[in-house]
């Protein structure tokens, strides 16, 4: 009995300090939702075919991550976006807009948004993240094809529609 | 590939994600045992659909916290399932099929009709298969998960003697006075806790693999309850972190990857056991 307690013990201790782990302090910038983008810099100087590393403190590259992992992490943008807002956000995705449909089914030509869709490793969840390009340009002229892949880079913020919480990045440009 | 697993590393739910994983094989091991030996390992895949069923409903009536209706619903099916297994009119088999297929079903036609979801394919897709729901826990889970492992390993080993006895002999063990049906239910109620936990893990669908595979391989080589139990503990611990890493470097899904390597594992464990003069019947 006395192994059994012991046993008992050493698991719940165990498990608290794993668990611990979880708030290591100087890791995240933001929350405890991603690493702080030094280490993300610090990461994409040492990725062969990534990006430059940026001089900017607060860069989520989401190009350098495994795609398990970058669904994973838009998740967290999407679930907790105040631990991202005002962080430049850099992703690789296709090319996706969103389009009201009239009384009679059809499509509205004009997109009311343009967005950058990633899926899991199982492909069946797609999450995608909306963006506005910074200047003036127009559909389709100045955008890629449909489901093209695209990676472009923004700035994370979050807005109010029809009393819902939004996600897009702003100030956004194509990289090629 | 180091640098970029320590990279992997800060992000918090990669390290929930590897405990949560840890803990649930862990758990799931020491129970899969018993359940092989008892001819129970349906009831496992039973109570996952009803796991599904539950979740199905939560999601449709948008609750916080799906574990909330999950973990009782799932408990009290357990419960049934083994009073109705005592039924003569319905044999075990078909009660556990029935309640099964009926939970799967029942769960996916209320998804259709009432969820608000605009990726429902993707809602049922993630719940069988895992996909990535391990990697998307919230701190809040990650500790009820903690709890309840916690609570399936504390059970365990206080009752591990009681168990035994039920495992290999229950009439004789309720011929020298162990209430074997009280134990069985606690069996089963521990069995639900670790289905539901399993569930974020490697999906409904796939939950049996850690309950079968890590018993089945370690049969192959060891003979005795105990050594059986720690073996099994060990290679489900070690297969699943494996996959676990893996599925975040390689991108790959993590609960079909976990049931990959456990697969490879049994392989493995079975051509050792034949090497060793122990050919598996």
């Amino acid at each position: 009995m006395k192994t059994t307690v012991c046993l008992f013990f050493a698991v719940c201790i165990l498990c608290c300090s794993l668990c611990g782990c979880g708030t290591q302090s100087g890791v995240s910038a933001g929350g405890d939702s991603s690493p702080a983008a030094s280490n993300q810099n610090e990461f994409s100087q040492q990725t062969e075919g990534s990006a430059p590393a940026s001089d900017e403190s607060d860069v989520v590259d989401l190009t350098v991550l495994s795609s398990t992992m970058v669904y994973a992490e838009v998740y967290n943008m999407m679930f907790t976006p105040e631990d991202y807002i005002d962080k430049t956000v850099k992703m690789r995705g296709q090319f996706a807009v969103g389009q009201y449909v009239d009384e009679n089914g059809q499509l509205d030509p004009e997109p009311v948004y343009y967005a950058c869709v990633i899926a899991d490793a199982t492909a069946c969840c797609q999450q995608g993240l909306e963006f506005v390009l910074d200047g003036d340009f127009t559909y389709p002229d100045d955008y890629p094809e449909l489901g093209s892949q695209i990676t472009v880079t923004g700035v994370f913020q979050t807005y109010e529609d029809n009393g819902y919480t939004c996600c897009h990045l702003v100030d956004a440009k194509f990289i090629d | 590939m180091l640098d970029k697993l320590m990279f992997y590393f800060q992000y918090p739910f990669v390290r929930y994600a590897l405990v949560v994983g840890i803990l649930i094989a862990f758990c799931s091991s020491l129970l899969g045992v018993t359940l092989v030996l008892k001819r129970f390992s349906f009831i496992g895949d039973g109570l996952s659909h009803v796991a599904f069923g539950a979740m199905a409903v939560a999601t449709v009536l948008n609750l916080t916290s799906n574990m909330l209706l999950i973990l009782p619903v799932t408990v009290i099916c357990a419960v049934l399932l083994l009073r109705t297994g005592q039924n003569t009119k319905i044999k075990g088999d078909a009660a556990v099929a029935m309640i099964s297929v009926g939970a799967l079903a029942l769960g996916y036609l209320l998804m259709n009709l009432f969820s608000t979801s605009a990726n429902l394919t993707g809602d049922v897709c993630s719940t069988l298969f895992g996909s990535t729901s391990i990697l998307t826990l919230s701190k809040g889970e990650v500790w009820l998960c903690v709890a309840i492992s916690v609570l399936v390993i504390a059970v365990f080993l206080l009752l591990y003697h009681k168990i035994f006895a039920v495992t290999f002999d229950e009439n004789f063990a309720q011929a020298t006075g162990t209430k074997a049906n009280f134990y069985n239910l606690i069996i089963a109620i521990v069995i639900a806790l670790v289905i539901v936990l399993a569930m974020n893990l490697v999906g409904s669908l796939l939950i049996s693999a850690l309950v079968i595979f890590p018993a089945l391989s370690s049969m192959r080589i060891f003979k005795s309850f105990g050594s059986v139990i720690i073996c099994s503990a060990i290679f489900s611990v070690v297969c699943a972190a494996i996959g676990i890493l893996i599925s975040i470097l390689a991108g790959t899904p993590v609960g079909s990857t976990i049931v990959a390597i456990d697969i490879g594992g049994f392989i493995m464990f079975w051509l050792a056991g034949a090497v060793m003069g122990g050919i598996a019947k």
